[in-house]
């Protein structure tokens, strides 16, 4: 586990940073993306809505690309996909609890699934373990982002 | 008729602050699931593009501003056009409205709708 300034950014996850996203390998491929810590607290620290266009299930998103979208009283942005491949699956607990993603964001709020094509070239430009954090710190600090 | 790409026709101004977030708000969420998103500005609706006017309404008493509104929207990369015709109404010159913002006629607004799949009206 690591916190940075206050965030819970564990260290086995990797982190898409331009927009705080995780990613984790589920084997078969399977990558499941989420909103971090620093999200969370960007986001203002309650949701009214994640979303999922429902028509990109099962369409080829491309890294970058928007996968859902985020919108509180103080923020409304994307979800961008941290990795390249299929959208297979949005986790439907958060159309009736959006908070989820909030209150445990490497657990039941995860936001989508994505069958990645390009895994292995991409993991490189996420940002992983302790030289990830170490990272990931530094920019933290240097837009002064902490969640205390 | 492109897939991608959608509209707001914003005919609401600084008399009714409490229709001025939500357009933007829409707009801004349209960018983020990568619509292609214009909005044109029109009747009441141009004098928010006015610099400095926007940062003076707040549609919610202590909430953020319309300027906050708009700045966020700019960001997201949605195209702004203001109608030259509203803009003779409010005696407005190209150089009073905000960078970013292009003076359009009707008949270009014709074209835009027809060429985008959704179009929303405030």
């Amino acid at each position: 586990m690591g916190t940075l300034r206050g965030c819970n950014l564990p260290d086995d996850l990797y982190y898409y940073v331009e927009k705080h996203v995780w990613a984790k390998p589920m084997g078969d491929g399977v990558v499941r993306v989420g909103m971090n810590a620093v999200a969370g607290k960007l986001s203002g620290g309650k949701l009214n809505a994640v979303t999922v266009k429902a028509k990109n299930i099962g369409a080829e998103v491309a890294k970058g690309k928007s996968v859902a979208t985020v919108e509180s009283g103080k923020y409304v942005g994307p979800v961008p996909a941290p990795v390249t491949g299929i959208l297979q699956k949005a986790n439907e607990k958060l159309a009736t609890d959006p908070n989820l993603a909030i209150r445990d964001p490497y657990g039941e709020g995860w936001i989508v699934e994505i069958k990645a094509t390009q895994w292995e070239t991409e993991k490189a430009g996420l940002l992983t373990g302790a030289e990830g954090l170490a990272a990931y710190l530094a920019k933290l600090e240097a837009e002064n982002i902490s969640c205390g | 008729m492109s897939d991608d790409k959608v509209l707001i026709v914003m005919t609401s101004g600084p008399d009714t602050p409490r229709r001025c977030a939500t357009p933007f708000f829409m707009a801004t969420l349209a960018a983020a699931m990568d619509y292609d998103v214009t909005m044109f500005f029109t009747i009441d609706g141009t004098l928010l593009l006015k610099k400095g006017l926007a940062e003076t309404i707040f549609p919610k008493a202590g909430g953020k501003s319309v300027g906050a509104f708009l700045k966020e929207t700019l960001e997201a990369g949605v195209k702004m056009m203001a109608c030259s015709a509203s803009t003779e109404l409010h005696d407005l010159v190209p150089e009073d409205l905000i960078e970013g913002v292009k003076m359009m006629g009707g008949a270009s607004l014709w074209q835009i709708a027809e060429d985008c799949k959704t179009v929303l009206s405030f």
